[in-house]
């Protein structure tokens, strides 16, 4: 089937949108997480150092624990939005696609 | 091409003599060479199996696209768990605490970028290399040429600290000479690429992953075990223990500049996105679908693996710094990157530390395998196919030329391996990434997402990142300074990727929409058609079949 064709469904649209609504803030938040913690340690590395409470445990191991974890949490809602949503979308185009091709 | 199973009996027995010979001058750990052994036996005996499977160039480059998502990302993260991030952040998390932690992030948080942007467009434009998709709408040649090229750069420096890295473990492990150490391994990734191609890499991948998570999870397990589980006793001792009490947690010497923090953000965070031997992956899967889950599972395993690695450096902490038995002179036998096998030990005895040993090696075998691949499969599908055979398909030519190429890499391999013996490897990681994310990955992003990109501005822009990526560490304190001995580097940074990904894109970008030219036109005019296939997979399931 003709590219053209295929652009002009109304399930293309609603794909791009879609993936357009995901993609960047996801990416934009492992990126936006991972740098503040890079400047943090660049520019004001004691403050990572504080403890939280009365323990040892400092700030900076939280944290940095934490984007490990909020990574795979990443992962985690992007799979699960790209099942959901994403994929019905794709299928619905495909089969039209080959229904008049 | 059959596979010569004399070849395995005639290794292990070279193998088995050096030990012999060996054993009388060093004390050898016989659970050790015995794990050691079942691996080698299993895994050449699955590349007899493989090798009766490869048949097409499907077969070779891509398992045939018959690896399911879930093993996919086992395998990948058997790829990219490599000897040299277990031991060395182990190692770094022994010496300096939160410095380790900074690496162990840097190496994961590149995963949701590939997955979010990278992995599926890359599933449904490409056949066998990352070159397929960034020349889709351009010139296959130039575009061709360049993208191996900035594999190839990538797949060499990665290989040669494997190389070295692989030659002192097993030095030091068994007690066998280096230079028969990197031969052993250069042998045995030859073997299992050029006969069992992609299925005996992705199953010696699988093995590996399944081992070092197993072996990894033991060993934190009985860390935490001592301290109630708890991670607040884990640094409360380490902190009483270590000579540097409570700086361990919090960021060193590591990252010192704002400059070098961001340069290696950036190079390690994009690099992912743009490593050869981790794009490969993505084509033995059947579809954009099992793409994603791989990256799902990968992340999944390579953040918990970091984790462990993390728990196993403190515990290396504790452990070993309370026992004199694991140092001569005040220094760790073996240097810090000895960390987590001298921790096996004193866990688990000689039964574990033989363990953990023999997962280090098998380590290596599946990441060296993984880029020799990678190495063989730029030149045989991107510079063979296109410059030597002009698009003319000939499977037959194909393969061969792949499996040609796969010994000269082993060969080179070794011999890189035995010249920078003597050397600091240690950055060649570092910079693999940054060639990754300054030549491999602009050019991949803006040929999935950006409209404009020309050949031209492909061309330019990503051979500028390549070549500033390569003299900036050259002229830059790692290379000029602690490897050629200058007093002064002409480059003050140690991590350039900030300069050189900025001039990748900018040169991409300027020399792109400069580009009047018809057939810049054309590419253009090509992006709507590459877009709908990128974005729903429609016309890359028959691709892949022919």
């Amino acid at each position: 089937m003709h590219t053209e064709t295929i652009r002009q469904l109304p399930e293309y649209a609603a794909l791009t949108r879609a993936r357009k609504k995901i993609m960047w803030p996801l990416s934009l938040a492992t990126i936006v997480a991972y740098f503040a913690l890079i400047l943090t340690i660049a520019f004001n590395p004691t403050a990572l150092g504080n403890p939280i409470g009365d323990g040892v445990t400092s700030i900076g191991m939280v944290l940095g624990l934490g984007v490990i974890l909020f990574c795979m949490v990443i992962t985690g809602i992007y799979v699960y939005y790209a099942n959901r949503v994403l994929e019905p979308l794709t299928r619905a185009i495909v089969q039209k696609a080959g229904d008049q091709s | 091409m059959k596979f010569h199973a004399p070849l395995a009996v005639l290794l292990s027995a070279m193998a088995t003599c050096a030990w012999a010979q060996a054993t009388s001058s060093s004390s050898i750990n016989t659970t050790a060479v015995a794990m050691f052994l079942a691996f080698v036996v299993v895994t050449l005996g699955i590349t007899y199996w493989a090798a009766g499977r490869t048949k097409t160039t499907s077969d070779f480059y891509a398992a045939g696209g018959g690896i399911t998502g879930f093993q996919n990302g086992l395998a990948i993260a058997g790829d990219y768990m490599s000897a040299a991030s277990f031991l060395g952040i182990a190692g770094l998390v022994y010496t300096s605490g939160f410095d380790g932690l900074i690496y162990a992030i840097g190496f994961l948080v590149g995963w949701p970028i590939v997955l979010v942007l990278i992995a599926e467009p890359l599933r449904n434009l490409g056949k066998y290399t990352f070159a397929d998709v960034a020349s889709f709408r351009l010139q296959q040649k130039p575009i061709r040429i360049l993208a191996a090229s900035g594999s190839l750069v990538t797949v060499i420096f990665y290989l040669i600290a494997q190389m070295v890295g692989a030659g002192k473990l097993i030095e030091l492990l068994f007690g066998l000479p280096y230079e028969f150490a990197v031969i052993i391994v250069g042998v045995l990734m030859t073997l299992y690429v050029t006969f069992g191609g992609m299925i005996a890499t992705t199953w010696v991948q699988l093995i590996k992953a399944i081992l070092l998570l197993s072996g990894a999870s033991l060993m934190a397990f009985l860390v935490m075990m001592q301290f109630g589980f708890s991670f607040e006793n884990l640094f409360a001792e380490a902190v009483k223990v270590h000579a540097k009490a409570n700086a361990i947690m919090a960021p060193g010497t590591l990252v010192s500049d704002p400059i070098s923090a961001i340069s290696l953000g950036i190079a390690l965070m994009f690099g992912t996105a743009g490593l050869p031997h981790i794009l490969m992956r993505f084509f033995t899967v059947k579809d954009a679908v099992q793409a994603r889950r791989s990256v799902f599972y990968a992340t999944g395993f390579i953040g918990y693996f970091y984790i462990l690695t993390f728990i196993i450096g403190f515990g290396a902490i504790i452990l070993l710094l309370k026992n004199p038995a694991y140092f001569t002179d005040g220094v760790l036998i073996g240097g810090a990157n000895m960390a987590a096998i001298h921790l096996s030990q004193a866990l688990g005895g000689d039964i574990l530390l033989g363990f953990i040993s023999a997962v280090a090696f098998a380590t290596i075998l599946a990441v060296v395998s993984g880029l020799t691949l990678a190495g063989s499969s730029a030149i045989s599908h991107d510079l063979y196919a296109t410059l030597v055979l002009k698009g003319e398909r000939d499977e037959k030519k194909e393969i061969r030329a792949s499996r040609i190429a796969t010994v000269c890499l082993g060969v080179i391999a070794v011999l890189l391996g035995i010249v920078f013996e003597k050397q600091n490897v240690a950055f060649m990681v570092g910079l693999a990434f940054c060639v990754a994310a300054s030549a491999n990955f602009p050019i991949l992003l803006l040929s999935m997402y950006w409209r404009k990109l020309t050949t031209r501005g492909a061309v330019i822009g990503g051979g500028l990142g390549l070549f500033t990526a390569v003299i900036l560490v050259v002229i830059g304190p790692t290379v000029w300074v602690d490897a050629f001995g200058f007093k002064q580097a002409i480059f003050p940074y140690k991590y350039p990727a900030i300069f050189s990904v900025s001039a990748a894109f900018i040169g991409i970008w300027f020399f792109s929409i400069t580009d009047k030219s018809a057939s810049a036109a054309k590419e253009q005019a090509a992006f709507d058609a590459q877009f709908v296939r990128s974005q729903t997979g429609i016309g890359a399931a028959e691709a892949a079949q022919h």
